[in-house]
């Protein structure tokens, strides 16, 4: 029965291991640390291979008994640690310490480096460090020189020092000490098989170790973002986590977000820049999670200015599409709650204007359009300088300043009072009223930069700051594109933006026939002109609510605190003006001090706001405005939310959404605020995921720009096992349902 | 009115635009550029701005004495010796702790003052971070972990304390101490050679 023989045979192979594990000298501990102090670095006694410390226990293993000159053996330096610590990677991160092996070894025989298997990613705080939780194996193989006398064994001793941290770290060292033996030929070192538990580690440290990527590697360290671009060939389909681990410190921001896509042959991570990156090797190991399992692939790549790719995964948008689209957008915002009554009071002044020559209208057109063009371009070279500075701007994101949203609310409160007759608004003020006479007093054609042509220029530049942030339909496309393009064709796309908006008034100013059929002046101008406060004083409304979401009760205090002292010295300077003529001067110079002093003190109590923002401050939607009978619950959006409820098989709807966003709570209203789409989330457990960007949020920002957009609204749908679907930026219900029930698994 | 440089008035106009547009930018602390602001308050209940350190360099020390990498230079009089050197040519040091309130090197003001006695340390002050507001705006990961900035307010250095990452008291000689480079530099009005390094030791608890 030879198949007996050898099962007893293995059998008693076995038995001799054991006892040899169980009988091994006893171990000397490191000494334990006193309560939150470290020990001094302390080596534990030598036991042969092993070192126990109160938070691992390290082990040195040989991957044969036997080693035949010439040849090469595999060692393997295992910690199995204490539930909660972790040791470091050869780039430890942000903290931390690899542990540094030093080997006696007699003549003849070398050690090589470490050969890492791929980190993970350990949080801390802010911060984030690589390495390993569990068990943290080190490999390294051992040469033997050809030379070595076979029979002679070969005494390895090793002196490891290590670090090992839970919250708080710990030195400890240990010394390891082999006898390896020799064999003569190959066959004599085979037959003492290694321990099979020994063979497990050795094949799971092996299976651990990045491979060589077999692809193309490119990176940009000069850009920030720092672009990683891999080419897709040779990458395994399906990935659905992506780390990229910098081999040194230095090159990458180890605690940010990397977010990645794939466009075109292309996949392309976004690293934060480290603090040296140009002189940083820019080399690492990538760890990709696919449904297969995990890959890992070290690689250096070439350095070399990278191009932003078009999104080949998106439905592509060229140049002149996307033109079309700025130039409809544009349009559509002259008809914008924040900008359609800046627009009113222009074509007030307009009808004040018919006996004007058709050179001074082209002029005032011309200047009006100047206006919008250089606030747009103004917009545009900021979007482009903080884009290049790496911070997320979206569009609209003045309006996540509650400074600038309580500026812009004492703004139009002014402006409103002042077309009310509450007092004399100057023609330097924003060309409100006066700017048409004044331009009426210039002969045709007799062009000068004076007060009345600043104030066409500034009514233009004052209505296109209150229309950026109204993200109209199409313009979330447009701008999405523009900043993914080089600077010139993004400037293009914003300049057009600003052109379609400012098209209308200036076709307007110039057709005489259109300003034929404008009616007489008379006393209904007058009429018209309070009427048309009305509309400023709802945008004041707006805007307090929405700094009501941002600032809390305590931000809206204090506005409107400022506003009255704001309102008060502007009464104080009306009455010196029309009362002043009889007094002295100094009582007449004394109340228009006071009422600087009440201005004054408005924009002080405004400047306070900034510490007041409240990140916190609740979706836009949850407040009264947004209330209705259907209110779906919401949950707010985190990327982790996001992935777990993905992970877990559940459809999930994306709804990215601003409380100073009008299209946004509109979608929220008509389409998802409906018993027909609270149903259909019903009926399919649908997670209902809110994102709110009242407030600026970096995460939110991340997220539109995966989907190449700038601004809210965005609602994704992600049906299980399908690609995620973007809905249009303008919901019914119907629209909403059909997602729910069209997208299914065909996007794997 | 000092004239503004090239660099500090990209910076102003670039912190104006944020300003402008009610973003922050939370860019990292770069050498050559102003250093971040801060408002802190030290074991003596005082308040420590960027403002109070113009006119005269400063060194900033993160610091948690608990922390095996931070115990090195203190036992070996290392750190001490810096301190003294920097306030014999009048460079402020300041020691920061930003380990949060129940997080290890968390310290009251007495605490924090025994600590100084204790060692024989010589900083010219001890700021409590408690809220880490300060460490974040730096970046300051590792204990320690130097910042050196010069009497215009601006950083000329970030980095760790040494080019020798361990916990190890015989590393200390030998190794090249950056901090002794740039007081160096500065007394002799030379430009700063190394400027950022590779900080090494316990991650900050913030």
């Amino acid at each position: 029965m030879p198949f007996l023989n050898r099962l007893l045979n293995q059998l008693l192979i076995w038995l001799l291991i054991w006892l040899l594990i169980l009988f091994a000298p006893a171990v000397a501990l490191a000494r334990a640390p006193a309560d939150g102090l470290a020990p001094t670095p302390s080596g534990a006694a030598l036991s042969g291979a092993e070192v126990v410390t109160p938070h691992l226990t390290a082990r040195l293993l040989p991957e044969q008994s036997r080693v035949v000159p010439g040849d090469q053996i595999d060692l393997l330096l295992v910690f199995d640690l204490q539930p909660g610590w972790h040791t470091y990677w050869r780039n430890p991160g942000d903290s931390g310490e690899p542990p540094r092996l030093s080997w006696t070894l007699p003549e003849g025989v070398t050690a090589g480096p470490i050969q890492w298997p791929y980190p993970s990613r350990i949080p801390v705080g802010p911060l984030a460090n690589y390495g390993y939780f569990d068990q943290a194996l080190h490999l390294v193989s051992l040469s033997v020189d050809p030379d070595w006398p076979a029979g002679r064994d070969i005494p390895v001793e090793l002196d490891v020092r290590w670090l090992v941290c839970e919250e708080h770290c710990i030195p400890e060292s240990g010394q390891f000490a082999l006898n390896l033996a020799t064999a003569a030929v190959a066959s004599e070192a085979s037959a003492m098989p290694g321990d099979p538990m020994t063979a497990v580690l050795f094949e799971q440290a092996r299976a651990a170790l990045p491979k060589v990527l077999p692809a193309d590697a490119l990176m940009d360290p000069s850009g920030d973002p720092l672009l990683l671009r891999l080419s897709r060939e040779g990458l395994p389909a399906g990935i659905q986590e992506l780390e990229f681990f910098a081999d040194a410190w230095g090159l990458i921001e180890h605690a940010a977000e990397q977010p990645w896509r794939l466009r075109g042959d292309w996949l392309e991570l976004e690293l934060t820049p480290g603090a040296t990156p140009a002189s940083v090797a820019p080399s690492g190991v990538l760890v990709a999670t696919t449904a297969e399992g995990v890959r890992a692939w070290e690689f250096s790549a070439s350095v070399q200015p990278l191009l932003p790719l078009a999104d080949a995964d998106a439905p592509a948008l060229g140049l002149p599409l996307a033109l079309a689209f700025a130039l409809l957008g544009g349009l559509v915002l002259n008809l914008m709650p924040c900008v359609f009554p800046v627009l009113a009071i222009k074509l007030l002044g307009l009808a004040e204007q018919r006996d004007l020559g058709r050179a001074a209208r082209a002029w005032h057109a011309l200047l009006y359009s100047a206006g919008v063009l250089v606030f747009f371009t103004l917009l545009g070279v900021a979007l482009l300088v903080l884009r290049a500075a790496g911070a997320a701007a979206g569009w609209g994101f003045q309006l996540q300043s509650p400074v600038f949203v309580a500026l812009m609310a004492g703004l139009f409160l002014v402006l409103g009072l002042g077309l009310f007759g509450a007092f004399t608004l100057g023609t330097s003020l924003m060309g409100l009223g006066g700017g048409g006479r004044l331009l009426a007093e210039n002969a045709p054609g007799q062009v000068r930069l004076d007060r009345a042509a600043l104030a066409a220029f500034g009514t233009g530049a004052l209505a296109a700051l209150v229309a950026a942030p109204c993200t109209a339909p199409f313009m979330g496309a447009a701008l999405g594109y523009a900043l993914t393009q080089p600077w010139f064709a993004a400037l293009a796309v914003i300049l057009t933006l600003g052109l379609g908006m400012a098209l209308p008034f200036a076709l307007l100013s110039v057709f005489p026939a259109w300003a034929r059929s404008l009616p007489r002046p008379g006393v209904w101008m007058e009429r018209l002109k309070q009427l048309l406060a009305f509309p400023l004083f709802a945008t004041t409304a707006w805007l307090l609510w929405v700094l009501a979401q941002q600032s809390g009760p305590s931000g809206l205090a204090l506005v409107l605190t400022a506003l009255l002292a704001l309102v008060f010295g502007l009464w104080l300077l009306e009455t010196a003006r029309q009362d002043g003529h009889g007094w002295r001067r100094g009582w007449s110079l004394g109340l228009r001090l006071l009422a600087l002093a009440s201005v004054l003190a408005a924009l002080g109590l405004i400047i306070q706001l900034s510490p007041l923002a409240n990140p916190a401050a609740p979706a836009a939607g949850t407040g009264q405005a947004a209330e209705s009978s259907h209110q779906l619950s919401a949950a707010p959006y985190s990327a982790a939310a996001l992935e777990s409820a993905l992970d877990q098989g559940r459809p999930v709807f994306v709804n990215m959404t601003a409380a100073w966003c009008i299209t946004c709570l509109v979608n929220e209203r008509v389409a998802l605020g409906t018993a027909q789409v609270a149903r259909a989330f019903a009926e399919r457990e649908v997670l209902y995921l809110k994102g709110d960007w009242t407030n600026h949020d970096p995460a939110i920002s991340a997220y539109l720009n995966a989907f190449g957009r700038d601004g809210v609204p965005l609602y994704v749908y992600y049906a299980p096992g399908a690609k995620p679907e973007v809905l249009p930026q303008l919901l019914t219900p119907g629209l909403v349902v059909d997602a729910l029930t069209t997208t299914s698994a065909t996007g794997l | 009115m000092k004239p503004i440089s090239k660099q500090s008035s990209i910076t102003a106009s670039l912190a104006l635009i944020a300003l402008l547009f009610g973003m922050n930018l939370a860019a990292a602390p770069e050498v050559g550029a102003l250093a971040p602001d801060f408002s802190v308050v030290d074991t003596k209940g005082e308040i420590w701005t960027l403002d109070h350190l113009k006119g005269q360099p400063a060194i900033l020390e993160w610091t948690n004495h608990d922390c095996p990498y931070v115990r090195k230079h203190y036992d070996a009089d290392n750190m001490q010796r810096l301190q003294r050197k920097a306030a014999d040519q009048e460079v402020v040091w300041l020691s920061v702790i930003s380990s949060a309130p129940g997080k290890q090197g968390h310290v009251t003001p007495k605490q924090a003052d025994e600590l100084t006695a204790s060692r024989d340390a010589a900083p010219t002050a001890v700021l409590l971070d408690e809220s880490g507001d300060m460490g974040r705006a730096y970046g300051a990961s590792t204990t320690p972990h130097m910042f050196i900035i010069d009497a215009e307010g601006k950083l000329i250095y970030m980095g760790g304390i040494d080019d020798r990452a361990s916990t190890d008291l015989a590393d200390i000689e030998g190794a090249t101490n950056y901090v002794d480079l740039v007081l160096a530099e500065l007394a002799a009005k030379e430009p700063i050679s190394v400027s950022v390094t590779r900080p090494y030791g316990c991650s900050v608890k913030y």
